[in-house]
């Protein structure tokens, strides 16, 4: 495929996102089936209370370690985090391979237009946490 | 409930959801919400983490069969997400200084307005193109696509300025709610740029993913998305979007735009009982 030519912007940003997508599915589906074995007969009581002032705010896990953790016993709650997180990085990749397609392309105005978008959204996904939160 | 029930009815609902998210442009939020608040009793916060992920699962999952169809426009998506990643920043950052009530109020207000030229526009099929010129013209924003019918559809974006104004207020709605910018996003394109609707649906869908990437930090980071919650919506989500990726080109443009009228006054609606302190 010759990159140059701007009918494969499509084709290479349609297959990122179908990759990034059933990726994701897989792995939820995995952490699914691994919730669902281990406690679908469970009841849901209390599992969807919301305590503002602890952070999570649910009764799960968020430690990185603890995440890395669960990934290694295979955890249902850190597998679907994980497939969750590839569904959240399939936008991130589509800009960026945007970018670099451009590039390809020679198309200036929309470099420019496509890596200030890839700024935002970094910038934004990396430091919005750190805004103080105060009605939350 | 069941855990197990749980997930399946979840999952379920979340089909529906997809389904019409992506065929409208907007991410399934409207749906996914007022079901695990007024069903589930599910917190709010926990709902609007889902929904975060909702939105991100109906665009990409849709996304690529539309981008195949070349019904999406990327030229457009592309540049007007500069404005709505830009206003995605400023409604995160003004959350915590605004009250989200007025603030609510004003954009619930506004959507109930835009009912009014869109319902004008109920039965049209295909807009008469503008002509191509300006930044428009300089900006590349104009393409063609294959209607349900086999007509090869030529058009022009104008008035991008516009355009971006509408996607910033977009992006606004989407970091401070963490819903509503889809609908926002379709409206800019089909009132001011005047695409067709169906171009104006998927590019808004093709665009949602990365307004909602933006703010999804922000829900992790709070610990807002909740495992057992977003996992039967994501799923659900990305089958329905798939289906509804495969319905959108076999249905026409007036019913498209029936189905967007009617949640267009849901989602104005939804905001306003929200800002009154009834929440849905």
């Amino acid at each position: 495929m010759n990159l140059r030519d701007p009918e494969s912007m499509s084709v290479v940003i349609g297959t990122l996102l179908r990759y990034g997508v059933v990726l994701s599915a897989i792995i939820v589906i995995a952490g699914t089936i691994r919730l669902a074995t281990a406690s679908g007969l469970s009841d849901t009581n209390g599992l969807f209370a919301y305590s503002a002032d602890t952070i999570p705010h649910g009764t799960f896990s968020l430690s990185v370690s603890g995440f890395f953790n669960g990934l290694a016993a295979l955890d249902p709650y850190s597998l679907i985090e994980l497939g969750v997180m590839v569904l959240i990085a399939t936008p991130v990749a589509r800009v960026t391979a945007s970018v670099l397609l451009f590039a390809a392309e020679r198309d200036r105005i929309y470099v420019v237009i496509t890596a200030v978008v890839l700024g935002l959204l970094l910038f934004s996904m990396l430091a919005t946490p750190f805004i103080p939160v105060f009605h939350g | 409930m069941l855990i197990l029930e749980f997930l399946v009815i979840l999952f379920l609902f979340s089909i529906f959801a997809g389904i019409f998210g992506s065929m409208l442009g907007l991410g399934g939020g409207v749906v996914v919400i007022p079901v695990l608040t007024l069903l589930f009793g599910v917190d709010i916060h926990f709902a609007i983490g889902a929904s975060i992920v909702a939105i991100i699962g109906t665009s990409s999952g849709a996304a690529s069969t539309y981008i195949k169809d070349k019904v999406t426009n990327l030229r457009v998506g592309m540049f007007l997400e500069l404005a709505s990643a830009s206003g995605a920043i400023v409604g995160a950052a003004i959350a915590a200084y605004v009250n989200s009530v007025a603030l609510e109020l004003i954009f619930g207000v506004i959507l109930l307005f835009t009912l009014i030229p869109t319902l004008m526009k109920i039965g049209e099929d295909i807009p008469k193109s503008p002509e191509l010129n300006g930044l428009s013209k300089r900006l590349g924003l104009h393409g063609s696509y294959t209607e349900t019918d086999g007509r090869v559809i030529d058009y022009n974006a104008t008035r991008p300025v516009a355009g971006l104004t509408g996607t910033a207020a977009a992006g606004v709605v989407s970091g401070f709610l963490g819903v509503g910018g889809g609908a926002f996003k379709v409206l800019s394109m089909d009132l001011a740029m005047k695409l067709p609707l169906k171009v104006s649906t998927t590019t808004s869908n093709f665009m949602i993913g990365v307004t909602a990437a933006a703010s999804a930090g922000i829900y992790f980071a709070r610990g807002d998305v909740n495992p057992l919650i977003v996992a039967p919506v994501a799923l659900g989500i990305l089958l329905g979007a798939a289906i509804g990726a495969r319905l959108l080109l076999k249905t026409r443009n007036p019913t498209i735009r029936k189905a967007f009228s009617v949640v267009l006054a849901l989602t104005a609606l939804e905001m306003i009982l929200s800002a009154m302190g009834v929440q849905v």
